[in-house]
């Protein structure tokens, strides 16, 4: 598994990154294609740009958090990442 | 799909260092997606949310309770447990990672991964173990324990007063008659533990005491005395 950090990645990349899946952004938050703000699916929060992870498995954005990351491990198993 | 080390950690972060703020290419994004759909690539933030969470996984704390605890909302409670431990040295992640715990599984779940955390759940295997029936009823009784903490721990809070505490205690001895009970206090609370000490363990006759003392932490382990018959 690669792993590619976005923590030193401009807003302008990272807007372009989610462009190219499908989604959007205000600056500040991932939107999805409606506008509407993308929300962790696990925990249930709208997921910052500066803070989002985007994972493997139907291209899961989630925010980066050990919680968020466990539930994921948890669905798409221990070796999805 | 090849596995390959997390060590293997390609970041730009380097090249762009001294330009500021990374710019990637339309190419280089394209390629990188490729790879993401091909489930061979991951865009992370701290590859140290990664690798906490994967060494939980790893840990033989970890596989001990993976071996023993069927249910998996506790298990994922216990291995966040772990991962606050790992964390006491990062008060803005431990901070942030409880914040979450609370807001999903609320002070419940919280309270079982600081029981983890305290290391608590260890020491309540421990006297499980010195009276162990079978393999079985270990994984039984540590569920127990981790559904109904409400009735086997009380987690004292940092303004609560001295004589609330002991009602509380008594309160929930009398309710559920555990064999082992649990007073944990953490900070400020940890010092009122300390002073109810000497009351509980006098009001708790049928109660063995045990101390647990760590950096401020104070915790209490009352275990039933086990009466043979004559």
């Amino acid at each position: 598994m690669e792993f590619v950090s976005l923590k030193n990645v401009s807003l302008n990349s990272k807007t372009l990154l989610l462009s190219e899946l499908g989604y959007g952004s205000d600056g500040e938050f991932v939107l999805d294609n409606g506008g509407n703000k993308v929300i962790d699916k696990y925990i249930d929060i709208p997921i910052r740009v500066d803070n989002m992870v985007i994972l493997p498995g139907s291209e899961v954005i989630l925010d980066d958090n050990e919680l968020s990351v466990s539930l994921y491990l948890e669905e798409y198993g221990e070796d999805a990442l | 799909m090849e596995k390959m080390p997390s060590e293997k950690f390609v970041s730009d972060a380097l090249e762009g260092a001294t330009k500021g703020a990374l710019e990637w290419s339309s190419d280089k994004i394209s390629s990188w997606i490729k790879k993401l759909k091909e489930r061979k690539l991951a865009f992370i933030k701290e590859q140290k949310t990664i690798d906490i969470v994967k060494e939980q996984y790893r840990s033989g704390e970890g596989s001990f309770y993976q071996k023993y605890v069927a249910d998996k909302e506790l298990l994922l409670l216990i291995r966040m447990g772990l991962t606050l431990r790992k964390l006491e040295n990062d008060k803005d992640r431990l901070m942030n990672l409880r914040d979450k715990i609370y807001k999903k599984y609320k002070a419940k779940g919280l309270h079982i991964a600081e029981f983890v955390q305290n290391r608590l759940l260890n020491r309540y295997v421990g006297i499980l173990i010195d009276e162990l029936d079978s393999l079985e009823s270990l994984g039984r009784d540590i569920e127990d324990v981790l559904k109904n903490i409400e009735k086997h721990v009380l987690f004292v809070q940092g303004f609560e007063k001295p004589h609330d505490i002991i009602i509380k205690s008594m309160t929930i001895i009398n309710s559920h008659s555990p064999n082992i009970f649990v007073v944990s206090g953490a900070k400020s609370a940890a010092q009122i533990v300390g002073e109810i000490r000497g009351k509980l363990a006098s009001s708790l006759k049928d109660y063995e005491l045990e101390t647990i003392s760590e950096l401020e932490i104070e915790n209490l382990f009352f275990k039933r005395i086990l009466h043979k018959p004559l």
